[in-house]
Parts: C-alpha cells; structure tokens; sequence
C-alpha cells in the first residue's frame, strides 16, 4: 500500500512538472546508435535546462526502416517538430512543401552568419534554405607517411601523382599504393574519377544525356582498371569494402585509402598520429577535383505549432560548440566558420578536409539519388560490371556505356515524372 | 416436369438396395477423416500452398516495387527474359559446383567423425562436444569469421597455403574469380559437417551389434563388414540426409551473401543469392519469383529422381 502510495504521488508531481512544461517538442533522429543517441540527449538536456517550459521528446527510428517509418508518421499525421534529414530526402520533403523555411530565422539567429557558404548551399532549395545541416561526409585521400618517404615520393596532388606515387609504392616488397574499394560502396570512387578526368561533376548533360561515357570520364574510369590491373592496389581488394579497405590502410598494406572523416575513428584507434595524414583528392587535367559529399542536418517540419521553439532547439543543437562536440563524436565536419581553429581540427589528419571545403579548386559532387534506382545501380549494378572489368573480362567504354544508358533512362523517368 | 421428378425418383428406388453401405463407407473412408484433419489441411494451406501458388502467379506478373503503377500479367514474358540472362545460367552452373562441393566434403567428413564417435576413446564426450559446435554458431557469425580467416591482413589462411605452395603469395582467395567459390564452400563444410555426423551417428548406433561378431566369426575383413553391413544399414539414412542437404544447400544464401555477396563478378553467385538480390536490390519480385520457380523445379526433378533411387537401390 505504502508503494502504490509512492508511485500514485510520484505520477502526480512527474504529471505536475510535465504540465509546467507548457510545450513538447518532438524531435526524430534517422541515423542512430546508442553513442549517437547518448550525444544528442547531452545536448538536448542543455536546450531544456535553458528552456524549462520546454520538454523534448525524441524519438529513434532505425536507420534500415527510417524512410518508410517517417513517410508513415508523417502521413497519419503524427507530425514531429524537428527531424534529423539525410541529403538523399530534402528533396522529398523539401519539394512537396512539408518543410518550414529557416531562412528568416537564420538571419535573425547570433550565429547565421559563421554557417560556412556550402553549408548555406547545401541546406537550400530553390533559393529557401529547408535546412541546417550538422556536418559533411566528405571524401578526401588517407596517405601513409612511412610508406610513402620508403617509396621516395610526395604525397600527391595530381591524378598523375597519384598514379606515380602508388607504382612507387607497389615497389616496396608487400605494399601497394592504393587501398581500392572493389566491393560494395564502391561506386563513389568510380564516380570521382571519372570526374576528375572528365573535368566536371555534371551526371546529365543538358538534354539528359548521360556524361558517364564521354572521352574524360573512360578515361577516368580507366584509371582505376590500370591501378588494379598494373598491380597498385592488392589483389583482393577487386572485392573489398569499407571494413577491408580501411583494415588495408591501418594494417599498412596499402599506403591511399579515399573515405570520410568517420574513417578516422577506426583508423586513429589503431594508428599513431603521427603515421598518417590526409589531403585533398588528386586533381584531374582540368586542375579541379570533385569529393563526393554526403550530409545530414536538422529541419522543421511545416506543420509544427511551435516554430519559434522548435527553430530554437535547431540552434541548439546547431550552435557552434554544439556542432563542434557533435562532429567530433559522429565524425563530420563542422559547419561553422572558424571550426578549424579548434585544435582538434587542427592536426593533419583534418586538413585535407577542410583545404577540400576551402578551395575553389575541389567541388563536392552529390549522387543523383533522386533517380529511383540509383541505390540498385550504386549497389549491384556498378558492383558488378565494375568488377568483371577489374578483372579483365571487359573494357572501360563497355562498362562506361552500360552505365550511362542505365543513367540516361532512370533520368529520363525522373524527368518525365516533373 | 412433375413427370421428371418421379422419373428421378424411380431412378433412387433403383439402387437404393446398396446406397445405404455405400454412402457410409464413402463417408467413413471419403470425408470423416477429412473433416479430422482439416485444421491442420487448413493450416498447411493458408502457411505452404497458398504463398506457393502466390509465388509462382508472380512469376507471370511484372511486379516492381519501383514502378508500383505498372503491375500486371505478362505471360511468359520473364521465362523469356530467363532464358535469355546470362547471369542465371552463370548462377545455375555455380549452384551446381557449391551444391555438389559442399555435399561431397560435408557427407564424407561427417561419414568418418560419425564412424570414429561410434568407438570408444578416451576424452570421447568432450570431442563429440566440440564436433558439435559449428552447428551452434550462427551462419552470418561463421560467415563473417570465415571471410577474416581469408583475410590476408588478419587471417592465418592464406599465409598457410602460401607456405604450402597452394598459393604463390598469401592473397585473398574471396578476390579471385576462379578461387572465390571455395571460400563460402570451406565454411559451408566447417558448418555442415555436424549435421552429417550427428545423424549418421544415430544410424550407426541402431545396428545391432550381433551382426558384427557373426561377420567377425565368420571370418569377414573390416573392409567387408564396412561395405556388406555398415552401408545397407545406413542407406535409407544416407539417401534422406543427402537428398535433405542438397535441397538446404542449394537455397542456403547465408554464407555466399555475408562472405562475397556473389562477386567478385558474379562467381560465386548461385541461384538463391540472385534471387535475393533481384527482389532486394531491384525490387523487382516478379523476375525474382521467376528465378525461384526455375529453382524449384530443378529441386524438385532431382527429390523425384533421388527417392527412385532409394526405392530401386535400398532393399531394407
């Protein structure tokens, strides 16, 4: 009796207390994992403490079943205030005007003006910015300094570098240059060099022709087929992925590896500091490079009835110390002018990141993820022409032309869709 | 019309001597068991025969869940496409090589642990534990594990087989497109051979003992008792596990999927992992479907023609 006494008094002080919160917000996070998860509530429980008439709830979907599971909540009309928003369904949600503008309210918030151009850029669709993003996952090239000064060489800056520096490394007895992603995720790779080659990061031209199999983009394409095939990268990694080549890189098989900043965590857990930097991805002939870049960040769905508090808790979360801490444990890069003073993105290890995000020179590519295949065509179809022709059993143009006319209808359907 | 009725009528006055007995064997043999087992009818009806008969209907049907707006009957247009892919045959070949390899290596391995359990050694009970073992660890742990074994930056194998000469240097065998296939088929071995010992035991431990002596009195050579008592004991057993295991195997995409996810280039890609990939990746069931039923028929030719066998073999 005493218990159920205890309990019916604390349900009626939680109850009080809920009712002095006078607003909840809902915020639904997409990309989770406990750590992660741990984080936000951190600085969630800052946002509160600062805001005591405001109560967060958040909610955590699982990233596999994210997309269905929003687009359900969304259309019973369980509506959350703010959400986490990968890059692959801005357009989405953006396009079909679910989306609260937070250009005003940027304007007006103290820290509006340190959001770095590209992130302004990258939140913004058709001239309203839908959302701040948290951090990027932007691709730059892994170099391990031993290997390199025993070959004789510089860390490259040139496609033609790297293609120097990886034979001078292959030499070494058991080394090879490049750490090639063969295997599943290998698609941005092939993207970027075809790219690089090709002089422009455009996946259409004009009349929604494919720029996959232009001259520059074989090229590029045969780039990868020479590293593999004259031997700079290891045998195996014709069916490596993102577990292997990253193994390959701190195991110091392969002496380049091109990933995302949350590479890092792996590899510094297992590297010394000072054995390893990273730099901007080689530039092609035209003197430009194209990192492909993936983000995420927080919006505001229109249909919140508290949008002054829920773009509130967007600058919480969004604010530069917030941003810094977040990037840091998720292993982004910060969106903020000046996050590169901090000495923690001040090592070596950060700088080819930041000179990519910079320098006028390196344009970060985004995959065309609006067209409906694109995750079968990244995931299986590029998976395995790519390596029938790594392996020799076809040639750069056979596989360039497959792709771009697997390209050039998925954009046709995309456009007669507009 | 009330003519017709006593027309009719007259007919039943006809062979109404017997329709009493007759009606009630009809039901006794006809419906009454039946209606006994209708639960269960119903049951392996509403579980295995409607999502069969479900499964094979899509494979006539164009079912992509990319264009949702485009469903509909196709006829035979995706056994046409069937026939002409390049990558079914390609995935039918290596179905066969993993199917066979896998039995082959798993069924005499199992054959020789189940023989060598079935005699008294010291430390017996705690070998046939770890004998056992493999059956316990889950498919994706023993993939993932077998795919690192393989590895040559962590794993031991390949620095092995390089040092025996099998390999000119310690790479990756999951890479190469002609090697690749042996990968899953090693682990497939490690996994099933438990399965093999474990009944086959059972079997062996259910031939009575007497035979042996007598033979042994009689003068029979191990070899003779082996072949001339052993096996027909364990024929029926054999034929059931085998025909078993190749169905199982042949489906099993675990361990394709999780150590080479069919590559590189498609050799190790069997049947069940393009189906996978075909109604996952591509979202397109009913070319899925169509693989399956391809699948399904070649199983089932080859259950008709392994249960003749044991009729016409097996005299037990």
């Amino acid at each position: 009796m005493k218990k159920f006494l205890t309990g019916i008094t604390t349900a009626a002080m939680l109850m009080g207390s809920a009712a002095y919160a006078e607003t909840t917000l809902k915020l639904v996070e997409v990309i989770t994992s406990p750590e992660r998860t741990k984080v936000l509530q951190g600085i969630v429980d800052g946002y509160e403490a600062a805001n005591p008439d405001v109560t967060v709830e958040i909610i955590s979907l699982p990233w596999g079943q994210a997309f269905e599971k929003l687009a359900t909540m969304v259309a019973g009309g369980d509506i959350p205030d703010v959400v986490e928003m990968p890059d692959t369904w801005q357009a989405l949600y953006a396009g079909s005007g679910q989306l609260a503008s937070l250009t005003d309210h940027v304007a007006d918030w103290e820290h509006g003006a340190t959001l770095t151009d590209k992130t302004i850029a990258m939140g913004s669709q058709a001239g309203d910015l839908y959302m701040i993003p948290y951090g990027f996952y932007l691709r730059a090239m892994f170099y391990n300094k031993a290997l390199l000064a025993e070959a004789g060489v510089e860390p490259p800056e040139t496609m033609a570098d790297f293609m120097a520096a990886s034979a001078a490394v292959s030499e070494l007895d058991g080394k090879s240059g490049y750490c090639l992603r063969g295997g599943p995720g290998g698609t941005n790779g092939w993207v970027m060099m075809a790219a690089a080659m090709n002089g422009t990061n455009d996946f259409f031209t004009e009349d929604g022709k494919s720029r996959m199999n232009e001259p520059g983009s074989v090229e590029g394409i045969q780039f990868m087929l020479d590293l593999y095939q004259k031997g700079y990268a290891p045998k195996d990694a014709v069916s490596w992925g993102f577990n292997e080549i990253v193994a390959g890189f701190y195991s110091g098989t392969c002496a380049f590896l091109d990933q995302d900043p949350d590479a890092l965590i792996a590899i510094s857990e297992r590297m010394p500091a000072e054995d390893f930097a990273v730099i901007p991805m080689p530039v092609g002939p035209s003197g430009k490079a194209f990192p492909t870049i993936g983000f995420a960040g927080w919006s505001i769905f229109k249909a919140t009835e508290h949008e002054d508090k829920a773009f509130d808790l967007v600058a919480a979360l969004s604010a530069p110390e917030a941003n810094g801490t977040w990037a840091k444990r998720v292993g982004v890069i910060p969106v903020h002018k000046g996050a590169d003073q901090d000495p923690y993105f001040q090592t070596e290890q950060f700088e080819g990141w930041f000179k990519e995000l910079n320098g006028a020179q390196y344009e970060p590519t985004t995959m065309p993820t609006y067209l409906e295949k694109w995750g079968y065509f990244a995931s299986t179809v590029v998976l395995e022409t790519s390596q029938e022709a790594l392996l020799g059993q076809r040639s750069a143009q056979d596989l360039a032309d497959e792709w771009a006319e697997f390209l050039t209808d998925e954009h046709a359907k995309w456009q007669a869709k507009q | 019309m009330a003519g017709k009725a006593v027309i009719a009528r007259a007919k039943t006055t006809v062979v109404s001597g017997g329709t009493g007995a007759r009606r009630s064997l009809y039901w006794q043999y006809m419906v009454e068991p039946f209606l006994y087992l209708s639960p269960m009818i119903l049951l392996i009806g509403s579980v295995m025969l409607i999502p069969l008969i479900v499964g094979i209907s899509y494979s006539f049907q164009s079912i992509e869940l990319l264009n949702p707006f485009a469903t509909g009957w196709v006829g035979f247009e995706n056994y046409e496409k069937l026939w002409s892919d390049r990558k079914f045959w390609i995935a039918l070949e290596n179905t066969f090589f993993w199917t066979f390899w896998s039995i082959f290596f798993q069924f005499f391995l199992g054959l020789g642990l189940a023989m060598l359990l079935n005699t008294q050694f010291f430390g017996k009970k705690l070998f046939q534990a770890l004998v056992f073992l493999p059956w316990a660890v889950p498919t994706f742990l023993s993939a993932l594990t077998w795919a690192w074994l393989f590895n040559p930056v962590i794993g031991p194998i390949p620095h092995w087989l390089a040092a025996l000469g099998v390999l000119s240097e310690p790479y990756n065998i999951l890479g190469d497109p002609d090697l690749a296939i042996w990968g899953p088929i090693t682990a497939n071995i490690w996994f099933g051979v438990p399965f093999f010992a474990i009944t086959l035991l059972a079997a062996l431990q259910s031939i009575p003992g007497e035979l042996y002596e007598a033979a042994e009195i009689d003068g029979a050579t191990p070899w003779q008792s082996f072949t001339k008592i052993t096996l027909p004991f364990l024929a029926p057993m054999i034929a059931i596990t085998v025909m078993l295991r190749t169905i199982w195997i042949a489906n099993f995409a675990d361990l394709i999927f999780v150590m080479t996810g069919g590559g590189p280039a498609n050799s190790t890609q069997i049947l069940s992992t393009y189906i996978f990939t075909t109604a996952f990746r591509k979202l397109d069931f009913g070319y899925a479907s169509t693989i399956a039923v391809a699948l399904l028929i070649i199983l089932l030719a080859y259950a008709v023609i392994l249960l003749w066998m044991r009729k016409r073999l097996v005299k037990i």
